[in-house]
């Protein structure tokens, strides 16, 4: 997918110099969108609506909407079906979230829960999908899901790894023999590796970690064989000065993400054998 | 096929059908799915098979009668029983394609429902008629206002792509802490058509005066406000009219497991939903069913036969059926879902439910509407009607002696109002049985 023009977009003009914008963090944009009013904080062609709007987890003052198209919706969710298959995801099994709907992981996996995507990153492969409510007094029904559902994946939002493994201890472990393996997602970035050993101490299985940054409509996963996070090829990451990363979404068109600063990380050239191709990242 | 002209905006054809006609299509797909239940889905091949009952026998909906009903109690114990969530009842025409369950939950557990591609569409299509009814047209933004867990989630954003909707998606869940968030995006897309669950409507427009937004400018705009997830009485439909400004307050209702009823123009009840459901209120003791405007426990035939299918399901919900005809032309009955029986209570010969409650306080003390209150389980079990509600800014005993006489006077039982300072944000517009404890 060819990159827009930037000089049509309010947020990128000002970044513009003979080449590439700056760099660019979410502060910037909630920033743009409080002093032009504008919920896509200058990341939309005047005139331009988008079939489906994002309002992006992170931000808050105010909050910072993204659109998509329904091409760039396919392309992301096809960049999280790679995600979840290297994981190892099948047809027939089940994964479950604990988390919000609105957690891109979720709202991606399956074609139900958002206007215009064709296939889901999960059920397209012929994966089941379920969700629960990212709050901690869901807690209960989670366990319940755990126990009747079986689920073989599960995702948990960081901040519900410690009511879920409190949970756990008392109640003791659910579906056991079913569950494969678990991921931690955080709303920006990653989570703390002792997040994701708490969890696999809890739930017995591997547990791996996930990176997100809504605003570039990044979803990574690192890698049990190399520890690093495998970039998708929808991503471009490229080295910034003092330690930080930056990077640019190829299949985003409608709300460009042209060099988002991501923050500090090391990238790591390919050669992985679990996925030899992909661009790495070193993310602590 | 004999069709009426009296409604004034058809979604399509089966809107004009008259009721003897709809009656006559309700038996032909009823007795469709039945066929493909007994063909395909064991939980019910099995249990036609012990009712003795033959599908080619099914002649009228009357019929329905000789199949037994089934209940979430049930459910739960043949989850358990299995170690599963799959109990036979679940259809899928393309095995290769991966499902996304959705939850029911209640007091007494959780069972699951399951989805598939083909379900959302047929149904997808069905809550855009009823939608219809409650005034939905094209081309206004939909805020998705389900979180993922419920069924509700997998019809919104068929539904904004059907009225060639933008589909809006905020971030966070549907809980009062993240009302700020859903102003924001009532704010900046103005929607047309606003469906919300009316726990939540409260704590969006506390929200919205926090951040300096009055109800009626967070409204502007909005010609439909669409409330579910509670029974609404007219004086908290006209309440709710005063606070937002919205010209027109609809209502849906239903339950998870297939039923779909909403308001038409004329407010005299919520219409079935004909092409998601069959609904029939019986008796909860001798199974029969009730006379029209009678309570009764709701009994449904889901009539889609994808994902889950409920044959006979009772949701435990207390409704009235009215099949006289309505003004507006529309052939489905109407129904109002006005509790659930669990949380019904009994003074003497009478069972109650909280909206009774509601209803006999606006009714009696007409400023009381729209007023949150908490029915307290301890009153209940020592033989009294005893109210936590918010204490008013003034004229507190006068009030509180008003009410009492309005609930005396209505009930015959002895009835008490505590004042408190302040009930949880959450049950403004929904008066639940709680303990006090729960109240703190």
């Amino acid at each position: 997918m060819r990159l827009p023009d930037l000089r049509d977009f309010p947020f990128y003009r000002p970044r513009l110099g003979r080449g590439a914008p700056e760099p660019w963090a979410l502060e910037e944009l909630e920033d743009h969108a409080a002093r032009h009013d504008d919920p896509f904080g200058g990341r939309l062609r005047a005139g331009v609506r988008p079939p489906v709007a994002l309002q992006i987890e992170m931000t808050s003052e105010p909050p910072v909407w993204s659109g998509l198209q329904p091409r760039e919706l396919s392309a992301w969710a096809r960049v999280l079906s790679r995600l979840w298959e290297r994981f190892g995801l099948e047809a027939g099994q089940t994964i479950a979230f604990f988390d919000y709907g609105s957690n891109p992981c979720v709202l991606l996996s399956s074609s139900i829960y958002v206007s215009h995507l064709k296939r889901g990153a999960a059920t397209g492969l012929g994966a089941n999908v379920i969700c629960n409510d990212g709050v901690a007094s869901m807690t209960g029904r989670f366990l319940g899901i755990l126990e009747t559902v079986r689920p073989s994946a599960l995702v948990v939002r960081r901040d519900l790894v410690a009511p879920l493994a409190d949970a756990i201890a008392t109640q003791g472990r659910r579906g056991e023999g079913a569950l494969r393996w678990a991921a931690v997602a955080e709303v920006e970035g990653a989570p703390a590796s002792r997040e994701a050993h708490r969890l696999s101490d809890s739930l017995g299985v591997p547990v791996r970690r996930l990176l997100r940054a809504d605003a570039a409509f990044l979803i990574s996963g690192d890698c049990a064989a190399c520890g690093f996070f495998h970039l998708d090829r929808g991503y471009h990451v490229e080295k910034l000065p003092e330690g930080q990363v930056a990077v640019t979404t190829r299949f985003a068109a409608e709300c460009p993400a042209v060099r988002y600063r991501l923050g500090a990380g090391e990238i790591v050239a390919p050669g992985c054998r679990s996925e030899p191709a992909a661009w790495r990242l070193a993310w602590s | 096929m004999e069709l009426t002209r009296r409604v004034a905006e058809p979604f399509d054809r089966l809107d004009l059908l008259s009721p003897a006609a709809l009656r006559r299509w309700w038996t032909a797909r009823v007795r469709r799915v039945l066929e493909i239940a007994v063909a395909e889905l064991p939980f019910y091949r099995d249990r036609f098979s012990a009712a003795g009952f033959d599908v080619a026998s099914f002649r009228t909906l009357t019929d329905l009668a000789r199949l037994p009903t089934f209940r979430k109690k049930d459910m739960l114990a043949w989850q358990s029983e299995r170690g599963s969530h799959r109990l036979g009842i679940e259809r899928s025409v393309d095995p290769r394609a991966g499902e996304t369950l959705t939850v029911s939950s209640g007091t007494i557990g959780t069972t699951f429902l399951t989805i598939n591609a083909r379900w959302r569409r047929v149904q997808g299509k069905s809550s855009a008629r009823a939608h219809w009814w409650a005034g939905f047209r094209p081309g206004s933004a939909f805020v998705i206002s389900a979180p993922a867990w419920h069924a509700y989630a997998a019809i919104q954003p068929f539904l904004a792509e059907f009225f060639e909707a933008q589909c809006i998606v905020v971030s966070g869940t549907y809980l009062p802490r993240y009302a700020d968030r859903i102003v924001d995006a009532l704010r900046r897309f103005r929607p047309r058509y606003v469906a919300m669950f009316l726990p939540m409507v409260f704590p969006i427009l506390t929200a919205a005066r926090r951040l300096g937004v009055e109800p009626r400018a967070l409204f502007d705009g909005v010609e439909v406000l669409l409330v579910t997830g509670a029974p609404i009485t007219a004086g908290m439909g006209a309440h709710l009219r005063e606070l937002t400004g919205v010209a027109r307050i609809s209502e849906a209702a239903g339950a998870t497991e297939g039923v779909l009823a909403m308001s038409c123009t004329e407010s005299r009840g919520l219409h079935v939903s004909p092409d998601t459901c069959y609904v029939e209120a019986l008796d909860r003791e001798t199974r029969l069913p009730v006379a029209p405007r009678s309570r009764g426990t709701m009994v449904h035939c889901f009539l889609i036969p994808e994902g889950s299918v409920y044959l006979r399901y009772d949701s435990e919900d207390v409704v009235t059926i009215d099949d006289d005809p309505c003004p507006c032309g529309l052939p489905s009955p109407r129904i109002k879902i006005v509790g659930r029986w669990e949380n019904s209570f009994r003074f003497g010969a009478q069972t109650l439910v909280p909206y009774d409650v509601q209803l006999a306080l606006e009714e009696g003390v007409p400023e009381t509407v729209g007023m949150p209150f908490i029915i307290s389980r301890e009153g209940l079990d020592a033989g009294k009607l005893r109210l936590l509600v918010s204490e008013p800014a003034r004229d507190a005993p006068a009030l509180a002696e008003r009410l009492r006489a309005c609930l005396e006077g209505r009930f015959g039982v002895a009835s008490d109002i505590a004042w408190v300072r302040e009930l949880p944000v959450a049950v403004k517009g929904v008066a639940p049985v709680l303990s006090e404890r729960q109240v703190g």
